[in-house]
């Protein structure tokens, strides 16, 4: 059995796999398919409760990953965000000595979670520039405007 | 309502997000639809052979012990029982049930019908270039309970 805790890894060698059948298109095909087929819990929470469906999703996924990050929500500006200080993703892969990581492995937090918010009415930054010390920083930002804390509403006359 | 803020170190968490089992589930998934069921054994072996590199040469050097480790490690972090019968030659691991599946099955995520590959042609390339071979001797698709035998090559026997 691969470990949970060996996923990582084998995802990053997924990647180089695809990359070596079909080229860097190959890999990004598989971003897609994965936000399609396994991002469902992220849909549902984001329709269901707005940019509080983002706090909920990453709430679970970053504390079962013992991430080293800040997460802030602000419902009435309409603003979301995550500075992820180290990521364990690419901090467990920068710390193996016998395996490199896939040189683009960072980006399918890009592919992925866009995939899913812009097409629910959601912009979707990720800033990866520091992604080689496994630093980066996402916010996603309501084009509506501000809604209602807590209920995913927009806000009377936010449009 | 003023904006929320969640800041977490590495340290305050354990990591252990088994929904990586999910996506790693979601790729076999992917690779036999569209490369077939070779490319998902090729993909198994290539990660193995890469990431399990000190587990091969600790093999080479120090036999079935340096296996069994791995395996008690990898089950007891995902809380499972397993029983292991060590010898000089052979290695018997009986799993229950692999909580892998039984976190795919609990939490709705598709299980590849390649699964079982995950064990098979992963301990099948640990073993490549050593001493030793491994056969999957039973794995039920539903629960994921297996019987795993790692042997000398050359030895007979059943588990």
């Amino acid at each position: 059995m691969i470990s949970c805790k060996e996923f990582i890894p084998a995802y990053s060698e997924l990647f180089r796999y695809l990359e070596e059948r079909g080229g860097h298109d190959e890999v990004v095909r598989f971003w897609e398919y994965l936000s399609d087929n396994f991002l469902g819990n992220l849909r549902e929470l984001v329709e269901e409760h707005g940019l509080r469906g983002c706090w909920m999703y990453w709430s679970h996924t970053l504390n079962e990953e013992a991430a080293d990050f800040t997460m802030e929500l602000d419902e009435e500006a309409g603003e979301f965000s995550i500075t992820m200080h180290k990521c364990p993703s690419k901090g467990m892969l920068l710390a193996l000595e016998h395996v490199e990581p896939y040189h683009d492995y960072c980006s399918h937090c890009d592919t992925l979670y866009r995939r899913v918010l812009e097409p629910l009415g959601f912009e979707y930054d990720v800033d990866l520039s520091e992604c080689d010390q496994a630093r980066c920083r996402l916010v996603v930002r309501d084009r509506a405007g501000g809604r209602e804390p807590g209920t995913g509403n927009r806000q009377p006359g936010s449009g | 309502m003023p904006t929320e803020v969640m800041d977490r170190r590495a340290a305050d968490n354990e990591y252990l997000h088994k929904d990586f089992h999910g996506a790693l589930s979601n790729a076999l998934i992917y690779l036999e639809e569209r490369f077939g069921p070779d490319a998902v054994r090729d993909y198994l072996r290539q990660f193995a052979r890469a990431y399990y590199a000190p587990l091969r040469a600790e093999l080479r050097e120090r036999g079935l012990a340096a296996m069994a480790e791995r395996l008690r490690q990898v089950y007891a972090d995902e809380g499972a029982d397993i029983e292991l019968e060590l010898g000089d030659d052979e290695l018997i691991v009986r799993v229950a049930k692999c909580p892998a599946v039984s976190h795919m099955r609990a939490h709705g995520h598709r299980v590849s019908r390649m699964w079982r590959e995950t064990i098979s042609a992963v301990n099948e390339a640990i073993c490549e270039d050593s001493a030793y071979d491994f056969d999957l001797v039973d794995f039920d698709e539903l629960t994921g309970r297996s019987v795993q035998r790692f042997h000398r090559r050359g030895e007979e026997g059943s588990a």
